[in-house]
């Protein structure tokens, strides 16, 4: 599997030649997050080295149309989640496929303010998408972009399309969620 | 900034602790696991190779609206 280098991969990366200046430092300064959205969204290296070339793909048809309204950061991953949902989309709907219950994660005893331990970072990636694939599309996207620290709660909500008060609601059941799930990959 | 209020200092300095096990970690909170795990995860080149490719044959974008109007870079 090539999403996890073994050791602490470089920060930003070589920086990227792709023609123009502007699109090249685009891409080296937002792949690996783009890249790394897609992959733990859709649980495929695969589809989301796939994902992560016709996001940008599009971003450099497009660039001329950003208005500056947003972080590119933002209107990157807008670009991206819009690509992953479709992806998902087609999937779910050529094979029954429920997703998790949020409601479940209403009652379940958890300690969300409880730190997280593991024994063996390397097999950390392993257990985090598995814990993701249990978890609701929408509970997973929404830890994934506040996990990015770039983000603001507020562009966190404007990318899910709710308040960033419901984010802070919703992420409180998403920890609790993550963090339930993510014993039993233990 | 966000993190600022998402994570208590205590939780924070959770984060930075490192156990004696070499392999073992402890993270304050999700986000920071995922943020560590993002981290270690690299792009595969393969993906700036297909995007030299897809983009080779384009006109190369054009300046966004705004910073031409800001007067930027272009020709």
């Amino acid at each position: 599997m090539h999403q996890q280098a073994t050791e602490s991969a470089p920060a930003a990366g070589a920086p990227a030649d792709l023609g123009s200046e502007e699109f090249s430092s685009l891409y080296t300064e937002h792949s690996r997050a783009i890249y790394y959205l897609a992959l733990r969204f859709l649980s495929d290296p695969q589809k989301a080295e796939d994902a992560t070339h016709d996001v940008f793909l599009k971003a450099f048809r497009k660039l001329d149309q950003f208005r500056g309204e947003s972080s590119l950061r933002t209107w990157l991953y807008r670009i991206a989640i819009n690509h992953c949902q479709n992806l998902r989309q087609s999937w779910h709907d050529r094979h029954v496929f429920s997703n998790a219950d949020d409601a479940v994660w209403d009652n379940a005893v958890a300690k969300t303010d409880s730190p997280l331990r593991v024994l063996e970072t390397k097999e950390l990636g392993q257990r985090i998408q598995k814990t993701l694939d249990g978890m609701s599309d929408e509970y997973r996207l929404l830890l994934l972009l506040v996990a990015d620290e770039e983000l603001t709660y507020e562009q966190v909500g404007a990318l899910v399309g709710q308040s960033p008060d419901a984010v802070r609601g919703k992420l409180h059941r998403a920890r609790k969620a993550f963090a339930v799930l993510f014993e039993k990959t233990a | 900034m966000k993190h600022q209020t998402k994570l208590s200092e205590e939780q924070q300095q959770v984060a930075a602790q490192q156990t004696e096990s070499s392999g073992a970690r402890t993270f304050a909170s999700a986000e920071e696991m995922l943020r560590y795990d993002a981290k270690h995860t690299t792009v595969p080149p393969a993906v700036v190779q297909r995007l030299q490719k897809s983009t080779g044959d384009l006109p190369g974008p054009k300046t966004s609206w705004w910073k031409r109007w800001l007067g930027g870079n272009e020709p």
